[in-house]
């Protein structure tokens, strides 16, 4: 109904408005992709395989939006988890595809773990849920380097010295993947322009599709959005408010979970202390690129956004060394378009609930009004 | 009987008051502290040389902390934007080298070079945070990542031929780190130092805090002062008599960013060093969790915070790495002080507070 | 009733997943093969080295060993099939034979001396472990925890 109702409202300049971060990338990219002289087939390519990598990770952010929690930042907790298990399957020589399942179900009970704590402690802070959740992914980084840098090979078993560090305990810098790397991307082979399409990681990320589009209409998932809409109202509706925002969350971060190791089988090795902490910042940034706001999000957005996103990071260094000569300018534009296109969403999304807010104010009072002279 | 019984709950209430209100985290990092002082004698470091470095990086800190306190009287929470007014701070230093100063001069000629940015830079940033109020943490700590990504560009552009600045080889671009020797290293620190043996107190550093902390502290106590305290504690009664809110709060953002770029100008002089680049790109995360380890909270600051958690911060930080070093041979310093900021500053946001917009 | 059947189906896809797990463990593990053309003394019995041994797995050809060489793969599971093409002498025609082994669970690196396995030897003759040197160096690696150390912005 509600919705109805929006669609008839639309203007040219709102939707100009909605959609000015789209807008924006396009026309950097349009700019960006003559001056970086990278031949089509090789674009492809690149946008091929990047698609292939990073969409599952980015679908990870949409339920916690539908239950109106924002941007999840904590779904670097997840790739944490993921992470864990890749090391320990390394560590037991387990190799290819069985490797990749064995990494997800070993590191499963860690992110719904992760997951449950995460939830409670944003339900403490309703309001605030994505600053808390930010600062969740740097606590957590904390206590991962203190899992992986202290306690194993310690007190977990490492037995491999090519994982560990020469001191004893610890894992060293890097992990290398490399009897899994693109194990699955190759399961089917196929090539249509000279690019390899990593049809089975495509097939998965589809499944996933499909469980969303399921969620939404199941009953938790119409009590997730009823959540997302209004708390109280849901609260007096029979909805467990709590419970239903814990398990967004818990969802969100096994999905990341299952996503970085999608990540990483395609990348081929990982670094073990920084590869978890920027993938939040660039899946976020990517899937408002596609257009999403804070309190909506569609798997549209989501290929829309990993799609030219993605273009930017390839052109942007290449562009930059041809405009300016430097190298290291491109490289700072691409990390200052990410955070900017944060901004920009974060700041749009709130004057709107403002604007949202007073207008409602407004009518509140308007029909105060009517009803006073009307005794 | 009766009345001791009265009397004695009583003093059990105002203790475990005393007790709630100073709050169980800071209970365990004070008592946490207290045990590296103790064990440092014990595992063979030593204390005075210690001290001198607590000490010391609370000289360098401390301002930087206080540049948290106008924000979070006007309501607009903990400043994550703090690398926006850092980055004034930059250019000011920057800009007084560029322009041949040197010596202590250089310093006093940093600040004022700096502040004209820093007063433009925060009333941008105080007019965006009006027009998001109740979403301000979030939107801070973007802009001030935006904003240090957008410089990192800019030091490779901005057309700065200071030899002692630039790279060597291509004669442009700002190197990453550049040294003040010559400048203004130890420009404060070293006016009245008091040498005792390994013991040193920075005397100068720390009246140049004394004396922001205390035109900060005289400030609050003025009438715009109790205005801008009155903005955030309560809103709706501070505009219905008649404080322009919006005018307040820009005040505050303004006043933040200043403290934040004088902080890093005092920053730089203790440590020797101008950070560029990437450097102050999480450089509001210790001071926001020292103001809250002080006992501060989402909407409440005084001065005492800002002392008592800048020195619990900084003497874990410094005390932490040394009593592990010789107790296990584990560097775990880093690990802790993760664990504690980012713990401190996650229990504070988790608390429920009085003036939820 | 109804949370009967839930911890039902709980429990059942716990152990679904325990199961997966252990058939992971099983089909997953990875062993690198090494095949030697080495002449060995088994109980006083001497082997002689052919010409040339090739090893084909899996259509590929990931061996072709002279005296004294060492090959190697990398295989996934317990069953290891190959196919061996012996050539004795110089110029002589190859003759091929089709192996199938099991490969030992505990096992990471398993050497393979193929002329004393095509003899009929006891698999303890012609199977040994693989222990890599150990790790000469003694220098600590310096652990990066640094967000910014890395080149994390190129994903």
């Amino acid at each position: 109904m509600s919705e109805k109702k929006k669609k008839q409202r639309v203007s040219p300049a709102e939707v100009l408005r909605n959609n000015t971060v789209p807008l924006m990338f396009i026309v950097i990219c349009a700019i960006c992709i003559p001056l970086s002289g990278f031949s089509p087939s090789y674009l492809f390519n690149e946008i091929v395989t990047r698609i292939g990598r990073n969409t599952f990770l980015i679908l990870s952010l949409l339920i916690p939006i539908m239950a109106g929690m924002g941007l999840n930042f904590g779904m670097t907790l997840g790739a944490m988890a993921g992470e864990i298990g890749l090391i320990l399957v390394c560590d037991w020589q387990i190799v290819g595809i069985p490797a990749m399942v064995l990494a997800v179900i070993i590191s499963l009970p860690i992110a719904v773990l992760l997951g449950w704590f995460c939830g409670t402690i944003l339900n403490m802070a309703k309001g605030r849920e994505m600053i808390t959740s930010y600062i969740m992914s740097f606590f957590m980084n904390g206590i991962y380097q203190l899992v992986v840098l202290y306690m194993m090979g310690s007190i977990i078993p490492i037995r491999h010295s090519n994982i560990k560090l020469p001191r004893g305990y610890g894992i060293r810098n890097t992990v290398s993947l490399l009897r899994m790397r693109q194990k699955l991307d190759k399961l089917i082979p196929l090539k249509i322009f000279g690019a390899d399409i990593p049809v089975m990681t495509f097939i998965i990320i589809a499944l996933l599709c499909f469980f969303i589009i399921w969620f939404r209409k199941t009953k938790l998932g119409q009590d997730m959005r009823a959540v997302g809409q209004d708390m109280e109202v849901a609260k007096d509706a029979g909805i467990n408010v709590e419970r239903t925002r814990i398990i967004s969350i818990v969802i969100s971060t096994i999905l990341a979970d299952i996503g970085m190791v999608i990540y990483l089988q395609n990348m081929g090795n990982f670094a073990t202390y920084s590869s978890h902490s920027q993938i939040g910042m660039f899946c976020i940034a990517a899937l408002l690129v596609g257009g999403a706001s804070v309190d909506r999000a569609s798997i549209g957005n989501v290929f829309l956004g990993v799609t030219l996103f993605h273009m930017m990071f390839i052109v942007a260094p290449a562009a930059g060394a041809k405009i300016t000569g430097d190298s290291m300018i491109g490289e700072y534009f691409r990390v200052f378009a990410s955070y900017a296109v944060i901004t920009i969403a974060l700041v749009m999304y709130e004057t709107k609930k403002r604007r949202a807010r007073s207008a409602t104010g407004q009518q509140l009072a308007l029909e105060q009004q009517r009803e006073q002279e009307a005794a | 009987m009766n009345e001791n019984t009265i009397e004695k709950k009583g003093i059990k209430e105002t203790l475990s008051d005393a007790l709630k209100s100073f709050g169980l985290p800071r209970i365990i990092i004070a008592g946490f502290l207290l045990l590296l002082y103790i064990m440092a004698p014990i595992v063979g470091a030593d204390l005075p040389t210690q001290i001198t470095n607590t000490i010391n990086r609370f000289s360098w800190n401390a301002i930087m902390v206080l540049a948290m306190v106008p924000m979070v009287h006007s309501g607009c929470g903990l400043n994550f934007g703090l690398p926006l007014g850092i980055i004034s701070g930059l250019l000011g230093a920057t800009l007084s080298i560029e322009f041949g100063f040197t010596g202590g001069f250089s310093f006093v000629m940093a600040i004022l070079l700096a502040t004209p940015f820093a007063l433009l830079l925060g009333t941008g940033y105080g007019w965006l945070l009006n027009k998001i109020k109740g979403g301000e943490m979030m939107i801070a700590t973007y802009v001030g990542f935006s904003s240090v990504s957008f410089m990192c560009m800019m030091w490779l552009l901005l057309p700065y031929d200071s030899p002692n600045m630039v790279w060597g080889m291509a004669g442009k671009g700002l190197r990453t780190t550049i040294s003040l020797e010559g400048y203004y290293d130890q420009a404060l620190a070293s006016i009245l130092q008091i040498k005792i043996g390994n013991f040193e107190i920075p005397t100068g550093t720390l009246l140049f805090f004394a004396l922001f902390a205390f035109a900060i502290w005289a400030f609050l106590h003025t009438k715009t002062g109790t205005a801008m305290t009155a903005v955030g504690s309560n809103p709706v009664f501070a505009r219905a008599s008649g404080i322009n809110v919006d005018k307040m709060r820009l005040l505050s953002v303004v006043m933040s960013t200043w403290l934040a770029a004088i902080g890093i100008l005092v920053y730089e002089q203790g440590f020797g060093f101008i950070q560029l680049y990437m450097a102050p790109f999480y450089m509001a995360l210790p001071a926001v969790s020292a103001i809250l380890i002080g006992g501060a909270s989402v909407n409440k600051a005084s001065i005492a915070n800002v002392i008592i958690g800048t020195f619990l911060f900084q003497g874990i930080v410094t005390m932490t790495p040394t009593v592990m070093n010789n107790m296990v041979h584990m560097d775990m310093s880093e690990v802790v002080r993760i664990i504690v900021s980012q713990g401190m500053i996650l229990y504070a946001l988790t608390r429920k507070t009085e003036a939820t917009r | 009733m109804n949370t009967k059947r839930t911890f039902f189906f709980r429990v059942a896809l716990i152990l679904l997943l325990v199961i997966i797990a252990a058939l992971m463990f099983i089909i997953g593990r990875g062993h690198t093969v090494y095949f030697d053309n080495k002449a060995i003394e088994y109980n006083g019995q001497s082997i002689e080295t052919p010409y040339k041994i090739e090893v084909t797995v899996k259509d590929e050809r990931v061996a072709k060993l002279y005296d004294g060489e060492r090959g190697m793969t990398d295989t996934m599971g317990q069953s290891f099939s190959m196919i061996v093409e012996i050539t004795q002498e110089k110029g002589g025609d190859p003759v091929a034979h089709a192996v199938s082994l099991a490969l030992p669970y505990s096992m990471d690196g398993i050497i393979l001396n193929i002329p004393a396995m095509m003899a009929g030897l006891p698999a303890d003759a012609y199977l040994t472990e693989f222990i890599p040197t150990p790790d000469t160096e003694t220098e600590d690696e310096d652990v990066v925890t640094d967000e910014f150390a890395t080149d994390e912005f190129s994903i």
